[in-house]
This record gives structure tokens, C-alpha cells and sequence, in this order.
């Protein structure tokens, strides 16, 4: 599904942040991407939604070189993959139904398509019944689900989380993470970046370590080792 | 695709209603930039008339002696007429213009009374010779002036070509005053135009932040500022009609009062011409808008 080959990614002059990966990624699996803060976490994270460019290496997501991938094309790339973050990046005006909807319709869905899916994703994270708030009213886990379903609406199969529950609270964190392990059982393959090691230890799932821009551990059912 | 059109149209309405104070400033800005550049084709519309009305008027006198033959008369007219510069000769004979004389003074009564105590014809018969072009007046004069004939008595070259190049001269003075503001004016719009697309994107950089996220296109990112740029631009110009039709209106009593006998009609022109005039200027305001538009949306539509 992901595939880096020694990708090399540096800023200015300093020294990289990420050196040499090389990383793969199967279809369907639940992999958790863990790091300190200035690992390179976000930096990988960043190369995969083609928001910045590497030095050298090779990126491919689905057998789809983007190595070098085009402004134009990077819009087509984020349709094939869900992401979300720690701050929600909801905007306050829309309710939680036109937060979602509007994923969509920037996009071109039609007005009959996101009439049907919207709810259904809203199902999905267990806010169907409050679609029609605003985002200031409800909790910060339950933003995060309204996050997670608009990452959603386009069928994505990829979902990138990056450190979802940074703002959450212990109970918050647990539902999001059910969620995600939820979602993963469909077969969408989930990235999890996190710094969280309760989260990390309690999924038993594979866990990749990353640390100063090396992935020093790569282990299926790992632990956070930092 | 429609679709996506109608959402592009309806999310830079939203644009320019959401910043309605800056839309304001920047149609105003608009409006007073169209504004000159209507007054720099007013000042070209009146000064051609000026040109015009002194160029009706351009003509050369050659007065010929009373003991002319027709003959004499007929072959210095031939001989005028065949120079390359001339338009046309005109005999007027001594009774022609004492008639035209009279006609021109009728409400002079002291004149007539002069003219009927003298008991004879004071004036000469004439040829009156018309240039091609103002241009060949002062050619033409030096031909006149070496034509040697024992009928011509004296000779009339009034130099209307002074008095014309002092009206061009002036027009042309105003003319570049009023280019210079038009743009002045235009770079203001430019900057006006482009601070508001950027303050624009400031406003919604979380949305386009949000668009980028879930794979929206750049051209669905970007056009809708471009579409308030035109936005601006067609209310400009229906404003810019709105007030300069009624300005003219004001200014044509003026103009009737100066250019008497003379049509200048400067709301016949623009009338006339408005789809042309104001069509051309929103074509060019437009793509002036556009571009400084996209050059923002380029700059500052990467959040």
C-alpha cells in the first residue's frame, strides 16, 4: 500500500529529518508511527500527503509514484486518503453536517451523493443525532469523530491520523481509538502517528519507531520503546 | 462540473459579502480610476470638436482687383485649382459678397448705414480656396504667396494653424494630466485589489486550509477570488454608467454655451457608444483585476 525507499527529506542546511527511510505498509493494517517530538514524525507524514517534497528516495501509495508529484495532482492523492489532526480543523460557522458535506462539495459532490453519505459516515462515529450542532457545542472527542468522518466521505483508503487524541482526555482517547480500530476492520489500511505510549501498548498492532529521523524498531504487535 | 461552477459563483459572493467594508473601498477605488479615465475620452470628444469647428472655418482669401475679366478670373482658378494641395476654389464675385456681407451684419444697423452712405460696392471679388488638409496650409500659403497675377490685389492667409495647435496643445496638456491620474488611479486599484484578495484569503485561510486537506482542485480554491475580482469590476462599471451619464447631462448645457452652432453632444456620443465604451473598459478592467487577483491567490492561497 506505502511503500519509502531510503527517502531523504532535509530543511535548509540542518540536518535531515528523515534519513534514509525505508518503510512498507500493507494493505489493511493498523501501523502506529511513534517518535518524540522532532523525530521526523510529521515530516513523514507531510511527504505522504505530498504537502513537502523529499530530496531523494522513492514514495509510492497504492503503486502510484509521488515522488514527484505534481500541485495538480496532489488534490487527487488526498482523495484516496483521510487525514486527520490533533487541532480538528473544524470550522465554527458550519454545523457538524455542513463541516462534513463540505469536504464533499469542494470536491464536486453532487447535492443527492453527500445527502446519503453524510449521514452515513455520521453513523458511523456515533453522531447522527447531533449532525445538526455546531462544532463549539459538543466535546473535543466527539469533534475528533466529526473530523474522522470527514475524512471519510471520500471512501479513503488510507486514513492518517496524526496524534488524534493530543487534545483529548483519557475516555475521549479510548472512543477515537476504537473508532479507528472500527474503521481499520473495514480493510482501511490506518496510520497512526502518536507520542501516546498508553495508546500504543493497549493496540497490540504493529509499531514503527522513529527517532531523529532513523526508524530505529519496526516490530508487528510492538511496544512503545522510547 | 456545473455544479462545482455554481458552488465557485456562490462561495465569491459570499467573499464579497463577508468583507462588504472592503469591497466597498475597492469598488470606490474602481469607480474613481473609470472615472478618469471617462473624463480623459471627454477632454479627446471636446477637443476634437474644437479641432473641427477652427478647421470649418480654415480657408484662404485671394482679392481680386474690380477690372478682372471672367476669363482672367477663370484661368487663375484653374490654375489654384491644380495645385495638389487644394480642396476646392470659390469664386465669389463683388455682388455675391456684398450680399453675404449684409446678411452677416442685417442687425448692424450702423454698418448698413455706412454702406448705403458710400454709395457703391467697397468689396472685392474673391477666390476662396480650401486646403486638402491642415497640414498643407503653410505649403499651400507659400505657393499662394509666389503666384504672381495682375488681378490678385491682396492676399489673406490668416493662420488658422496657430489657433489650431494651441487647442491640440491644450487637449493634449489635459490629456496627459488625465492619463497620469488615470494611472495613478489604475496601480491603486492593482494594489487595492490585491490587498483585498489577500485579506480575503486571510479570512478563509482555515476553509482553504480545510479544502486543501480533503482534496479540493486549485482552480476550486482559487477562481472564487478571481470571480470577486469580476464581481468588483461589473459593479464598478454599472456604477461608473450611473454617475457619468447624469455628469454629462450636467456638463452638456456647458459645453452648448461654448461651442455655439457647433454640435457637440457629448451625451449623444456616449449613448451612443456606451456598449463599446463601457464594454471596452470592463473587458480591460477585468483582466487588470484578474491579474492583480491571481497574482495574490498565487501568493497566499498556499495555507
Amino acid at each position: 500500500m506505502i511503500k519509502y525507499i531510503d527517502v531523504v527529506k532535509s530543511y535548509g542546511k540542518s540536518s535531515p529529518a528523515l534519513k534514509g527511510i525505508n518503510l512498507h505498509i500493507r494493505p489493511g493494517e493498523f501501523v502506529s508511527i511513534v517518535g518524540q517530538s522532532g523525530s521526523g514524525k510529521t515530516t513523514l507524514v507531510k511527504t505522504l500527503i505530498g504537502e513537502e517534497k523529499i530530496d531523494s528516495g522513492q514514495i509510492i501509495v497504492g503503486g502510484w509514484d509521488i515522488t514527484n508529484i505534481g500541485q495538480r495532482e496532489i488534490p487527487v492523492l488526498r482523495r484516496q486518503m483521510g487525514v486527520i489532526f490533533q487541532d480538528f480543523k473544524l470550522l465554527p460557522k458550519k454545523t457538524l453536517y455542513e463541516n462534513v458535506a463540505f469536504a464533499m462539495q469542494v470536491c464536486g459532490g453532487k447535492y443527492k451523493k453527500t445527502k446519503t453519505i453524510v449521514p452515513h459516515v455520521m453513523k458511523i462515529v456515533g453522531l447522527e443525532s447531533k449532525m445538526h450542532r455546531y462544532p463549539q457545542e459538543i466535546s473535543g472527542g466527539e469533534q475528533q469523530r466529526v473530523a474522522i468522518a470527514r475524512a471519510l466521505v471520500h471512501r479513503p483508503k488510507i486514513l492518517l491520523a496524526d496524534e488524534p487524541t493530543g487534545n483529548l482526555d483519557s475516555i475521549n482517547t479510548s472512543e477515537i481509538i476504537d473508532l479507528l480500530l472500527r474503521i481499520n476492520k473495514f480493510g482501511t489500511t490506518v496510520i497512526l502517528v502518536t507520542h501516546n505510549r498508553e495508546v500504543v501498548n493497549r493496540l497490540k498492532k504493529r509499531v514503527i519507531v522513529i527517532d531523529s529521523g532513523t526508524i530505529i524498531s519496526d516490530k508487528e504487535e510492538g511496544k512503545y520503546i522510547l | 462540473m456545473l455544479l462545482s461552477i455554481i458552488r465557485v459563483i456562490k462561495f465569491s459572493f459570499q467573499d464579497v459579502v463577508r468583507n462588504i467594508w472592503l469591497s466597498l473601498v475597492t469598488i470606490i477605488i474602481l469607480v474613481l480610476a473609470l472615472f478618469t479615465v471617462n473624463m480623459l475620452l471627454v477632454v479627446k470628444v471636446v477637443g476634437n470638436a474644437a479641432v473641427g469647428a477652427v478647421e470649418e472655418k480654415i480657408d484662404i482669401n485671394l482679392f481680386l482687383s474690380p477690372d478682372s475679366k471672367e476669363d482672367q478670373i477663370e484661368s487663375l482658378k484653374t490654375k489654384i485649382g491644380s495645385l495638389s494641395e487644394v480642396k476646392e476654389v470659390k469664386y465669389i464675385s463683388k455682388d455675391e459678397a456684398l450680399q453675404q456681407f449684409k446678411k452677416k451684419h442685417e442687425e448692424n444697423t450702423d454698418i448698413l448705414q455706412a454702406l448705403k452712405e458710400l454709395g457703391k460696392n467697397p468689396l472685392a471679388s474673391t477666390l476662396v480656396i480650401t486646403p486638402k488638409n491642415l497640414s498643407d496650409f503653410d505649403d499651400l500659403a507659400n505657393q499662394l504667396y509666389v503666384i504672381e497675377d495682375e488681378i490678385i490685389e491682396s492676399r489673406n492667409f490668416s493662420n488658422y494653424k496657430i489657433m489650431i495647435d494651441k487647442i491640440e496643445a491644450i487637449t493634449n496638456k489635459v490629456s496627459e494630466a488625465a492619463i497620469f491620474l488615470a494611472i495613478v488611479f489604475i496601480f491603486i486599484t492593482i494594489l487595492v485589489i490585491y490587498n483585498s484578495v489577500k485579506v480575503a484569503i486571510y479570512t478563509h485561510r482555515k476553509e482553504i486550509a480545510i479544502m486543501r486537506l480533503v482534496g479540493a482542485s486549485n482552480w476550486f480554491i482559487q477562481t472564487p477570488y478571481l470571480i470577486s475580482s469580476m464581481i468588483y469590476t461589473l459593479v464598478g462599471i454599472i456604477l461608473i454608467m450611473i454617475i457619468f451619464l447624469p455628469f454629462l447631462n450636467l456638463l452638456q448645457p456647458y459645453l452648448e454655451t461654448f461651442f455655439v452652432n457647433y454640435n457637440v453632444n457629448l451625451i449623444n456620443y456616449f449613448y451612443g457608444n456606451a456598449i463599446g465604451i463601457f464594454g471596452i473598459q470592463f473587458v480591460i478592467a477585468t483582466l487588470i483585476n484578474m491579474l492583480a487577483s491571481l497574482l495574490a491567490v498565487r501568493r497566499y492561497s498556499r495555507v
